[in-house]
This record gives C-alpha cells, sequence and structure tokens, in this order.
C-alpha cells in the first residue's frame, strides 16, 4: 500500500514554494517600502531551498512508495525548475510594480493597497512553478491534471495584472479562453484512457495496456485517447496545432510574464506528455492492419507516432518561418520558441533511449537562453516603456556594451553556433534522433536550425554590427540590478556549461531511471 | 541535483585531480600550472574592468607563472618513467553502438604527465616568468589599458601553452594550439594604430590557418584510424598495428607535419615570423622566440611513434628543416633591422630542430629546443633594451659602440654572449645541441639525409657570420648612434603612450611633439635599463650557460647520463611507446636503431659505420663545426669592425657585376618569397574571389539567395490569415486542427480495426 506520509515528504519541495508563495502575498501588501522590496528575496529563498529539500527527501525508498511512471524525472526536472525559477524571478524583479513603486517613493502617489500587485504577481508565480514540479511527481491522471491546472490558472493571471493596459488585459482572455478550449481536448484524451483501461493510476494502465498491445495491439480508444491527451497538451508547449495564441499572448504580456511563458508551461506540458507516452510505452506495438494480419513494429503505437512526427516537423517549419517575418521582439521570440518546442519533441518521439533525456539537456539549454535574452530586454527601457522592436535595439552595442555582448551570446545560443551551450545541447538532439532512428526528423531539426538563422541574426545584427538611430538613442537602462544580473549569469553559463557537458548529460539522462517500458513490463509479465 | 555543485566540485577539480592511491601527492595539484595563468588571465580581464592604471596586472601575471614554475619544478621531483594522466574534469565522453573501439569519442580534460611534458613546461613557465617580469619595466609607458591587455594575453598565452604541451589528448593539444595563435595575434597587433602591426597579426593568423587546418585534419583521421585521441590509449593502437597501408594513417603525419611547419615557421609558411616581430619584444622573445614556435617541434617529438613507421615524413621532415635553416640563414645576412636578423635566426634554427627530428634525434632536437630558448631570449631581451633605450632604433647601420655607453655594457655583454651562444661556439651549450643534430644527419640510416648534414654545416658558418655582423656592428666599434623616431619606452618623461594609444589624452599629444623637437636638436641621452630588466637578463644568461651542463657532465664523466636525453628518452617521444614499457623495444627495429644512434655510449660502435673525411661522425662534426663557425666570425670580424668599409665594398663590387647582383638583392629582398606568395597564391585567389563575388551578386543574391530568403517569408504570409487575432478564429482553427488529426489517425489506421 501507499504509504500517504512518505507521499507528503517527497512533496517537501512542493509545500516549501507554496508555503513562500503564501508569505509573499501578505508581504507584498505592506506598507513598508522596505518589506515589499524583500519579496523577490523570499522567493529567491524559497526556490533555493526547494532545492535543498528536494536533495534531502529524495530519497530510493520514498520513491518507491510514491509508485510513480518515472521515478527519478522529479528529481532533475524539479531542480531544473527552480533554478531557472530563480532567473525568471530576477528578470520579473527589476519591472513588476515598477512605476507604481518610484510613484509611491517620490510621493506622487499615496500607497494603496489595492493598487500594489507585487504580492500576487510573485505569488502566482511561485504556484505556477509548484504545480510544474507537481507534474512531476504525479502518480495518476487526476493529480496529473490539477497539476496542470496549477500551471496554467496562475498564468492567466498573471497576464492580466502585473501590467495594466488594454492589450495585457485582451492578451490575458485569449490566452484563458484558449487554454481552456485545450484542457478540454487534453480531459476528454483522458477521460478516453481511462474508459479503455479503467483505472486512472499510470502504473496500473500502463500494466492494462501491456496486456493489449501483447495481444491485438492497442484499443482504438486507447490510441485516440493519446492522441486526443498529447493534442491537448500540445497547447502548453505552444505546438502546432495549439500554437496561434503563443505570438498574440507573448506580445500583449508584460515582458517578465512572456519569460514565464516560454519556460514554465513548456517544461510542465513534456514533463506531462512523456508521463502519459510512458503509460504507452516505446519499446515495441503491434497493429491489426485491413486484412487482419498483426505487424509488429518499434517505438510509440504507429499512429501516436504519425501525430508527434507530424506535429514536431510543422512546429519546427511554422515556428521558424513564421519568426522571419516578425519586427516585434516578443513575437519573434514566440515564434522561437514554438520552434524549440518542435526541437524538443524530437526528443519525446525517440523516447527513454537517450531521446528525453536528449530532451530535457535541451530544456536546461533553453531556460538559461530564456533568462539570458528577456533579462537583456528587461534591463532596458525606451520611454519607460519595454523595449520591443529590432530598431530600438540597434546599436546597442555602443550605449550598453555588456548587454549586447550577452543578447550576442544568447542569440547565437539559440540559434547553434558551437560550442555556446545551446548549440551542443542541439548537436546532442540530433545524435539522439539519428540514434533513435529518426534521421529524417534530424533532417528536418538541421534545416529549421538554418531558417532560424534569419531571425536569431537579427538581434546580433541589430545590437552589434547597426548603428543607433534616432529610437535607440532613448534606449536606456533601468536602475535595478535583477536583471542584468540575471542575464549576466545566464550568459556566462552559455559560455561556462559545455565544460561541464558530459556531467550535464549523465544527469539528464537520470531522468528516465527507473523507468519500466510497457514491452519491459510485457516481458516480466509472460515470465511470470 | 545539478549545474551549481556540479559546478563547484568541478572547479575545485580543476586544481587537484583524482589519482590511484600509490601517485605522488605532488601530481595532484599538476593543474595549478593551468589552473594559475587562467587565474590571473581572468584577474587581468578584471583590472581592465576597472580600469585599473598600475602594475597591478604584472604582478598577478609574474606570481602566477612564478606558481605555475614551481609546481611544474616539483612535478620535475616527482614524475617517473611512466606517463602519468591525470584527470581534472570530464568533458566529453560518448559511445553509441556497443562502446568498443571506434564507437566512442573521449576527449577529457585531462594531463599527460611524462618527462617529455615536465622538461617543455619547465623552460616555457621558467621563461614565461622572467619575460613577464622584463616586460612589467618594458612596457611600463603603457600602464593603464595597454598594460592590462599586454599581461592578460601573456596569461592567456602561458594558460594555452600549458594545454597544448600537458593536455592529454589531441583535441586539449588542438585547443591549446588555437589558443597560443589567439594570443600570438593579439599580441602582434598589440600597436594595433600602426598599419604594420595589424597586418603582421593577420598575416600570421592566416598562414597560420593553413598549417591549423592539417592538424584539425590530422585529428580526425587519427580517431578514424586508431579510434582514439587521447595518448594513452593511441600508443596501445599503435603499438598493436604499427603500421597500417591504409592512406589515411599514412596521411596523418604528413598532415601533422603542415601543422607543425605552420606553427613553427618552416618552408613554406615560415613568412609570418619575421612581421610577427611588429609586437613587443617581450613577446618576440617568449612567443616567437623561446615557446610557441617550438610547439611545432613538440607535435612532431609527441605524435613521434606515428612518424617512426613512416621514412618519407621523416625524410621530408628533414629536407625542409635543412632547406628552411639554410634560406633562412641567407636572409639573415643581408637584414639591417636586429628584430628581424634573429627572427631569421630563429626560423634558421627552427630548421636545424625539424632537421633533428628528421633524423630522428628527437633528443638532438629537443636539447636544441632547449639551448635554444635560452639564448634566443636573452637575444630578444638585450635587442628589447636597446629598443627600449634609443627610442625604437634597430637598424644595425645606425648603432655602434654601445659597449662603451653608460648603462649599457651589461646588456651588450650579455648580447654578445647570446651570439656566441646563437654561432654554436666551441664547448657553448648550442655546440653540442647542434652537434647533437649533425652527427645524427651524418648517420643517419635513411640515405637520402646525409646531404643534409654538410647543408647543416654551411649554416653553421652563415649563422656564425650573420651573428658577428650584428655584435660587432651594435656592440663593438666606435661609439656612435641615432635615436628612433618611436618614443614608447620612455619612461623617463613619464608620459602617456601618445604614438600608438588611440585614448592618448591631450597632454600625451604635448609630450610627443616635445619629445620630437628633442630628437631633433641632438639632446638624445639613451637610458640604460634598470632592475626589473636587468635580473632576467642576467637570470636568463645564467640559463643560457647552465643549458651546457648536462653535456659539460657527460664530457666529464662518460657514464653520466645526459639529463635532457633522460627527460625525452622516458616518453613517447623516442620509443614508440611510453618509456618504462620496456615490452615494446624488440617490435620497433627502426625505434631502437634510432634510439642507438642518440646515444653516446653505443655512438662510438655506431659512427664506425659513418666515416665523415676519414673520422668518426662525432669528431669530424665536432672539428668542422668548430672550423666552420670561427671561420664566419673571422670574416665578420674584419667586414664589420676590422674594416667596416670593405663590406660596402663588398657589395658595391657584387651589385657592380650582372653575374653576381642576384646574390644581394635576393638576400636583401628574402628571395622574394612574400612577392612570390602574393603573385602565385594571392592574385589568383583575389581573382577567383572577384570573379566569385561578381556571381554571387549577379546571379545568387539576386536570383537564388533572395529567392529562397522570400521563400519563408511568402509562405509565412500564407499563413498570416490565420494569425488574425481574434479569438474565436483561433479557437476554430485550433479545434479544427484536432478534429483533422483526429480524422486523419481513424481513416488511416483505425479503420479495420475493432
Amino acid at each position: 500500500m501507499v504509504d500517504m506520509s512518505q507521499t507528503v515528504a517527497l512533496l517537501a519541495p512542493e509545500i516549501v514554494l507554496f508555503v513562500a508563495s503564501m508569505l509573499v502575498a501578505v508581504l507584498g501588501l505592506s506598507r513598508s517600502t522596505g518589506i515589499r522590496s524583500l519579496v523577490p528575496w523570499v522567493c529567491v529563498a524559497a526556490l533555493v531551498g526547494s532545492i535543498l529539500a528536494l536533495d534531502a527527501v529524495w530519497t530510493p525508498e520514498r520513491i518507491q512508495g510514491a509508485r510513480l511512471l518515472f521515478p527519478m524525472l522529479g528529481k532533475y526536472g524539479k531542480a531544473l525548475i527552480a533554478l531557472i525559477g530563480i532567473g525568471l524571478v530576477a528578470v520579473s524583479a527589476g519591472s513588476i510594480d515598477r512605476r507604481y513603486e518610484e510613484a509611491v517613493a517620490r510621493g506622487r502617489a499615496s500607497f494603496d493597497a489595492l493598487r500594489v500587485v507585487r504580492g500576487e504577481y510573485y505569488a502566482f508565480l511561485l504556484l505556477s512553478l509548484t504545480g510544474a514540479m507537481l507534474v512531476m511527481s504525479a502518480p495518476d491522471l487526476i493529480w496529473l491534471f490539477l497539476g496542470l491546472e496549477l500551471v496554467s490558472l496562475p498564468t492567466y493571471i498573471m497576464v492580466a495584472v502585473a501590467r495594466t493596459g488594454r492589450r495585457s488585459m485582451e492578451a490575458a482572455m485569449k490566452y484563458f479562453f484558449l487554454g481552456a478550449l485545450a484542457t478540454a481536448v487534453t480531459l476528454y484524451g483522458f477521460a478516453m484512457l481511462y474508459g479503455a483501461t479503467g483505472t486512472m493510476q499510470l502504473i496500473a494502465m500502463r500494466d492494462v495496456l501491456a496486456e493489449q498491445a501483447a495481444g491485438p495491439g492497442l484499443s482504438t480508444t486507447a490510441l485516440l485517447g493519446t492522441i486526443l491527451t498529447v493534442l491537448g497538451l500540445c497547447f502548453k508547449l505552444a505546438a502546432v496545432p495549439m500554437h496561434f495564441y503563443a505570438p498574440d499572448v507573448y506580445e500583449g504580456a508584460p515582458l517578465p510574464v512572456t519569460a514565464f511563458l516560454s519556460f514554465t508551461p513548456k517544461i510542465a506540458g513534456f514533463s506531462a506528455l512523456i508521463t502519459v507516452l510512458g503509460a504507452v510505452g516505446w519499446s515495441g506495438h503491434a497493429m491489426v492492419d485491413h486484412d487482419g494480419v498483426r505487424i509488429a513494429y518499434e517505438g510509440l503505437p504507429q499512429p501516436v507516432t504519425a501525430v508527434l512526427w507530424m506535429v514536431a516537423a510543422l512546429t519546427m517549419v511554422l515556428g521558424n518561418i513564421g519568426g522571419i517575418l516578425q519586427t516585434s521582439l516578443k513575437r519573434t521570440l514566440a515564434y522561437s520558441s514554438i520552434a524549440n518546442s518542435g526541437y524538443m519533441l524530437v526528443g519525446v518521439i525517440v523516447g527513454p533511449k537517450g531521446g528525453i533525456g536528449a530532451m530535457y539537456l535541451f530544456m536546461l539549454g533553453y531556460g538559461v537562453m530564456t533568462i539570458a535574452t528577456f533579462g537583456v530586454l528587461a534591463a532596458l527601457e525606451r520611454k519607460g516603456e519595454e523595449v520591443d522592436s529590432f530598431e530600438s535595439l540597434a546599436g546597442l552595442r555602443a550605449a550598453h556594451p555588456g548587454l549586447a555582448f550577452l543578447l550576442t551570446v544568447s542569440a547565437l545560443s539559440l540559434l547553434g553556433v558551437p560550442p555556446l551551450f545551446g548549440a551542443l545541447a542541439k548537436i546532442v538532439l540530433v545524435f539522439v534522433a539519428f540514434e533513435g532512428g529518426q534521421a529524417s526528423l534530424a533532417a528536418v531539426l538541421l534545416l529549421n536550425t538554418a531558417i532560424g538563422a534569419v531571425y536569431y541574426l537579427r538581434f546580433v545584427g541589430a545590437a552589434v554590427v547597426n548603428p543607433q538611430n534616432a529610437k535607440s538613442q532613448e534606449v536606456v537602462a533601468i536602475p535595478h540590478w535583477w536583471p542584468k544580473t540575471a542575464a549576466i549569469v545566464a550568459g556566462l553559463g552559455l559560455i561556462v556549461l559545455p565544460a561541464f557537458l558530459s556531467r550535464l548529460v549523465d544527469a539528464s539522462a537520470t531522468t528516465v531511471d527507473g523507468y519500466v517500458d510497457l514491452g519491459e513490463a510485457v516481458a516480466s509479465e509472460t515470465e511470470r | 541535483m545539478i549545474a551549481a555543485p556540479a559546478m563547484l566540485s568541478s572547479v575545485l577539480a580543476l586544481a587537484q585531480g583524482p589519482l590511484d592511491a600509490q601517485a605522488a601527492p605532488e601530481l595532484r595539484w599538476a593543474g595549478l600550472a593551468l589552473l594559475l595563468p587562467l587565474v590571473s588571465g581572468v584577474l587581468c580581464l578584471l583590472c581592465g574592468w576597472l580600469k585599473v592604471r598600475s602594475k597591478l596586472p604584472a604582478a598577478l601575471t609574474i606570481a602566477a607563472l612564478g606558481g605555475a614554475f614551481a609546481t611544474i619544478l616539483r612535478l620535475q621531483g616527482v614524475v617517473g618513467e611512466t606517463p602519468v594522466v591525470i584527470n581534472l574534469f570530464d568533458w566529453i565522453s560518448w559511445t553509441w553502438g556497443d562502446g568498443s573501439r571506434f564507437h566512442g569519442f573521449t576527449a577529457n580534460v585531462d594531463l599527460y604527465v611524462d618527462r617529455l611534458t615536465v622538461f617543455w613546461m619547465l623552460f616555457v613557465t621558467g621563461l614565461g616568468t622572467l619575460i613577464a617580469l622584463y616586460a612589467s619595466e618594458y612596457m611600463e609607458s603603457d600602464v593603464g589599458k595597454g598594460y592590462t591587455r599586454f599581461f592578460g594575453a601573456v596569461s592567456i598565452f602561458l594558460f594555452a601553452m600549458g594545454c597544448l604541451v600537458m593536455g592529454g589528448n589531441l583535441v586539449m593539444l588542438y585547443l591549446g594550439w588555437e589558443g597560443v595563435g589567439l594570443a600570438s595575434y593579439l599580441l602582434i597587433g598589440y600597436y594595433f594604430t600602426k598599419p604594420e602591426a595589424v597586418a603582421a597579426a593577420k598575416k600570421a593568423f592566416i598562414v597560420n590557418r593553413i598549417g591549423d587546418l592539417g592538424l584539425a585534419l590530422a585529428l580526425f583521421l587519427t580517431w578514424q584510424c586508431y579510434g582514439t585521441v587521447e595518448y594513452a590509449a593511441l600508443w596501445k593502437a599503435i603499438e598493436a598495428a604499427p603500421a597500417s597501408s591504409e592512406w589515411t594513417a599514412q596521411a596523418i603525419p604528413w598532415l601533422l607535419m603542415l601543422g607543425a611547419f605552420g606553427k613553427s615557421a618552416q618552408l613554406p609558411l615560415y613568412v609570418w615570423l619575421p612581421d610577427a616581430m611588429e609586437g613587443p619584444t617581450p613577446v618576440s622573445a617568449l612567443i616567437h622566440a623561446a615557446t610557441m614556435v617550438t610547439a611545432g617541434v613538440y607535435l612532431i617529438a609527441r605524435m613521434f611513434p606515428l612518424f617512426i613507421v613512416n621514412p618519407d615524413a621523416l625524410a621530408a621532415v628533414a629536407w625542409v628543416g635543412g632547406l628552411t635553416a639554410l634560406l633562412a640563414a641567407t636572409i639573415g645576412m643581408a637584414q639591417y633591422d636586429m628584430k628581424r636578423i634573429w627572427a631569421y635566426s630563429t626560423i634558421s634554427q627552427l630548421g636545424y630542430m625539424f632537421l633533428g627530428l628528421g633524423v630522428g634525434t628527437t633528443f638532438g632536437a629537443s636539447y636544441h629546443v632547449f639551448t635554444h630558448a635560452f639564448f634566443k631570449a636573452l637575444l630578444f631581451l638585450t635587442a628589447g633594451a636597446v629598443m627600449h633605450g634609443f627610442a625604437g632604433q634597430l637598424d644595425i647601420r645606425k648603432l655602434s659602440g654601445l659597449l662603451k655607453v653608460p648603462g649599457f655594457r651589461l646588456v651588450s655583454l650579455l648580447a654578445v654572449l647570446g651570439c656566441f651562444w646563437l654561432a654554436a661556439f666551441p664547448f657553448t651549450a648550442a655546440f653540442f645541441s647542434k652537434d647533437e643534430i649533425l652527427v645524427s644527419a651524418f648517420t643517419a640510416k635513411d640515405e637520402r639525409v646525409h646531404v643534409l648534414g654538410w647543408i647543416g654545416l654551411v649554416v653553421a658558418a652563415l649563422t656564425a657570420y650573420y651573428t658577428f655582423r650584428v655584435g660587432f656592428r651594435v656592440f663593438f666599434g666606435p661609439v656612435k648612434y641615432e635615436p628612433g623616431d618611436e618614443h614608447h619606452g620612455h619612461d623617463d618623461h613619464d608620459h602617456a603612450h601618445g604614438g600608438h594609444d588611440a585614448n592618448a589624452s591631450h597632454g600625451g599629444h604635448a609630450q610627443h611633439g616635445q619629445h620630437a623637437q628633442h630628437g631633433h636638436h641632438g639632446e638624445f641621452h639613451p637610458h640604460g635599463p634598470r632592475w626589473a630588466i636587468r635580473v632576467p637578463l642576467v637570470l636568463i644568461a645564467v640559463g643560457a650557460i647552465l643549458a651546457g651542463w648536462p653535456s659539460y657532465r657527460t664530457m666529464l664523466d662518460h657514464d653520466a647520463p645526459n639529463w635532457v636525453k633522460t627527460q625525452v628518452a622516458q616518453s613517447s617521444a623516442y620509443q614508440g611507446a611510453p618509456a618504462g614499457d620496456h615490452a615494446t623495444h624488440g617490435g620497433h627495429d627502426a625505434v631502437s636503431h634510432d634510439a642507438a644512434h642518440a646515444d653516446h655510449a653505443d655512438d662510438a660502435h655506431a659512427d664506425h659505420e659513418h666515416l665523415v673525411l676519414g673520422m668518426d661522425a662525432h669528431t669530424a662534426v665536432g672539428r668542422l663545426g668548430s672550423l666552420a663557425c670561427i671561420a664566419g666570425i673571422l670574416v665578420s670580424l674584419y667586414l664589420h669592425l676590422i674594416n667596416r668599409g670593405a663590406a660596402d665594398a663588398l657589395r658595391r663590387a657584387l651589385m657592380g657585376s650582372i653575374a653576381t647582383r642576384w646574390i644581394v638583392v635576393g638576400a636583401e629582398r628574402k628571395w622574394m618569397v612574400d612577392e612570390f606568395y602574393d603573385w602565385v597564391i594571392r592574385l589568383p585567389l583575389r581573382l577567383v574571389a572577384n570573379i566569385l563575388s561578381a556571381i554571387d551578386e549577379l546571379l545568387l543574391d539576386a536570383g537564388i539567395v533572395n529567392g529562397l530568403g522570400a521563400l519563408p517569408a511568402a509562405v509565412g504570409r500564407i499563413f498570416r490569415p490565420l494569425y488574425g487575432g481574434v479569438v474565436q478564429g483561433y479557437a476554430v482553427t485550433m479545434a479544427g486542427g484536432v478534429a483533422l488529426v483526429a480524422a486523419w489517425v481513424i481513416w488511416i489506421w483505425l479503420r479495420g480495426a475493432n
């Protein structure tokens, strides 16, 4: 039987974050400026604390008791979420509430607890991260669903609350409606999976599906359920066909929220995706064709592979092509986020034999690059507004050489220029795709990297090559050190991390440790 | 847990590598030799950011290099006959398939420490420390931005050189190789406001690219043929299959050679080195004379197991070395710029080293590297002291009798000492090391290289002549000098570096003007160097003298082992397998044969077979070499000290006759090699480039590229209506997409299913 206390102990990182989110919500309402400015520090402390808690509670016995499909996924994944979370907090810290705080400090406005949003913003940020962590230790579909909702619901509010104005309201509404639609699709898929297997427990579901696979193959309901789940989760990943919201919402949301949106829902979505696919299994399925002949093949069930293949290829292509036409930095980065989801889907298709590890390695790189890019943009402003056009970045080198350097490093890393970390993570992904028999996808990935050069190099061109213009001369650095520090640490990380590549590859490969694939479950079944 | 703790422990591991229990504890700290210069490089960068305007960067660099030297000295005490691999941290370790041979690629940050490594690092770090100390005074007129940049680059150089020499695999060697190339580029172009310096830096970088291409290809082929690029595993693989007839295996030494010729300035890639003298003089001494340019020799010595099985490649190395020595010596005879003459002499001496490698005496080559490092550094540094004191004057026609100029007595004496060493005067250190190379050339098993011994003797005479042409003209004779037009190094004026610093203050310019007036009114007072220049000079001179100590000891006591030979013999440079692994001796016939040559005890036996002028090779080379040297010095003495007019008369006479005119013009214009390259390589390349550029602009850019570039944008426009911004539209598209996929799946796969 499941020992409840052990399961709760495993949730220590989430509990730390939850408590901190409550604390932050209260602190943010304080009349004292000093206490209000403590809020980001509390967030960072909570995230560090959750890493430490994770290290302390993640013992083999407890994992055994929790009956997880991917028992070791949380160890790497939650640490990754907390680490990138620290960067996301730092990116936010300069801009959230800054206008209002300045007005209060100068005495132009009196403090009004109803108008200050700092508390809510950071509380929701931490709650969303908590949700992403919960997804990684979901033993059943209900837990998984609630975790996913806990990721999404706070983000809808974050889009709206962090900046007043019509555009962020519009973006929030769009995001909410379309998110609800996608959630419905996911839920429909979950319901069909339950219908096909009669259980919500992922491990039990795997065993039932293993029995089906050993016979004539998965039932239609199970297959359709899996596919609908995948499609619904595509919303979280910002993948085709659920990617339409991304450019509008990313553009409409305040810059730090855009950074948050391009990482947190993505890692939660990918974790949920591999959790559900983990129940279906990568190692061997069979189909009965129209003539009643049983055909065995490797990997995920053929229809699922086909859907994922199409989704991955289209996501890469549409993401990169869409990025070319943009003039808004945030819209460009939205398309970049779409394209990167496509790259990571390649790892998901390859599966636990290297693919998932490579996907999480790439996720680490993507997170660091996100912090570096958005950190630079968040450290700049023009006439009190966010910098959101290539024109405003022109000649950044002359005014802020350090920031221009960091932006160049992160753009080149996103593009995939060795020896930066993004390139090496991408090379590992390509390598794994070839190994896993997905050479055609690897080719699509490489081709898309070339297309992506068009808009990634535009960042470099604007910041380093182009001369200053009238618009970009008005760009100044904001008087806060948080985003700049985040950008510096992340940018240097992109340069330094390649030295630890081997170690990081090993670490990210531990995510699938202890996972028993369906084929192996079938084998052990027949032995018994 | 990822990143943070992993990174911390890795940084700590940089300094302290894990080792098995029986290894000496000193070996654990070998990583310091790399870490310290890296740290000082980073600190110099910080100094640059913080706009430090003191001598702090120099102090940091000297301390770090001194620490590295101390580390290597400790290593020398403990490193044994068997090489040790020290793993600093894992970097690349990939396997695929079943992970067997050829199914994996490993290039960790390892150190491969054997006696050759330590031997090389000893003089690299030792001279590095002394020259950094020298530079702390020499560069002091640039204190501030330039000073920091200079010492940062020197630190980077030492770090990269450490990677190159101590790295445990070819990938680390390659990274170090590129790193020293970068440092060299930065330092040659140090005076980046001077067009010549920029051109020279570019030339060095581009010419080295050709060599580096060879090295990179050799690296790939090594992995392809032997399945590994790690030395320890590579020696085992070569031992298992010593003589592969595959063309790829045959090509490796030739490609390595190309890399070595680029870095070590040999034919046909030597042209960058003379121009590299545009860099500050301490850099010329350290990088372009004593250490970096010997990397090619190190490469071939380290990879000698691959050369031993390929006699043709060895013969090619010998011939290229011998011809380079001759060519550079003839050019050196006709130059007037002191630093350039020393540059050509460096090329010529490097030629001797390659000759030594080619005839199989890695010991002789390494010994010559060692002795050359000291006396050539001494010559460059004394030239630098002269340049420092005489406002950049280096023309040997405009300097005379410096021995009698107050403050320059010590410098002149040391320079003349250096001249004796470069000329390989009997019983100097260079005499013994050159002797070793020439004896091996005369006695080599390969008949094709014997004539190179004679060429080597001719070069010895030429070397003695051009060396003392400088020595007698500049340091002896009547006192006479004209200051140069540069004023860097005039520390007594204590002004900003107006001429070279792009950011010079107005004050600096004013000083410049004043200074120019000084020169015109003949009020120039040369100033002698202070202690930070004198101390390294004396220490390096002592080093140059002591470099001969291993041979003196052998002369006194025939049974005493030559220290350098012990160092080289117990490494991969000698036997095709790490020393101590005696089982391999029998397997390598060629190896033991060559090994015998370098061994004094066996020499007597070997030399009987190779008589030179009726004497055994050893005696003959000793006598002929002394004769050549003394003859060269005597000719020089007459032409350049006793009767200086005769030299000009001789030149006029040679110029007068059409039959001999080409000798003078050719030598003075460096045999037109630069012009030849311009015409044969640069001009056709430029033509092709222009044609391609025209095609590119007219056809590719206008048609294909713009077309292709417009294609994604056009496709993007097709999809644009989908992103209209109306939420209902998005919802319909998303739901439609889901429905489409579901329909597709059901249609294709699930039609017939239950």
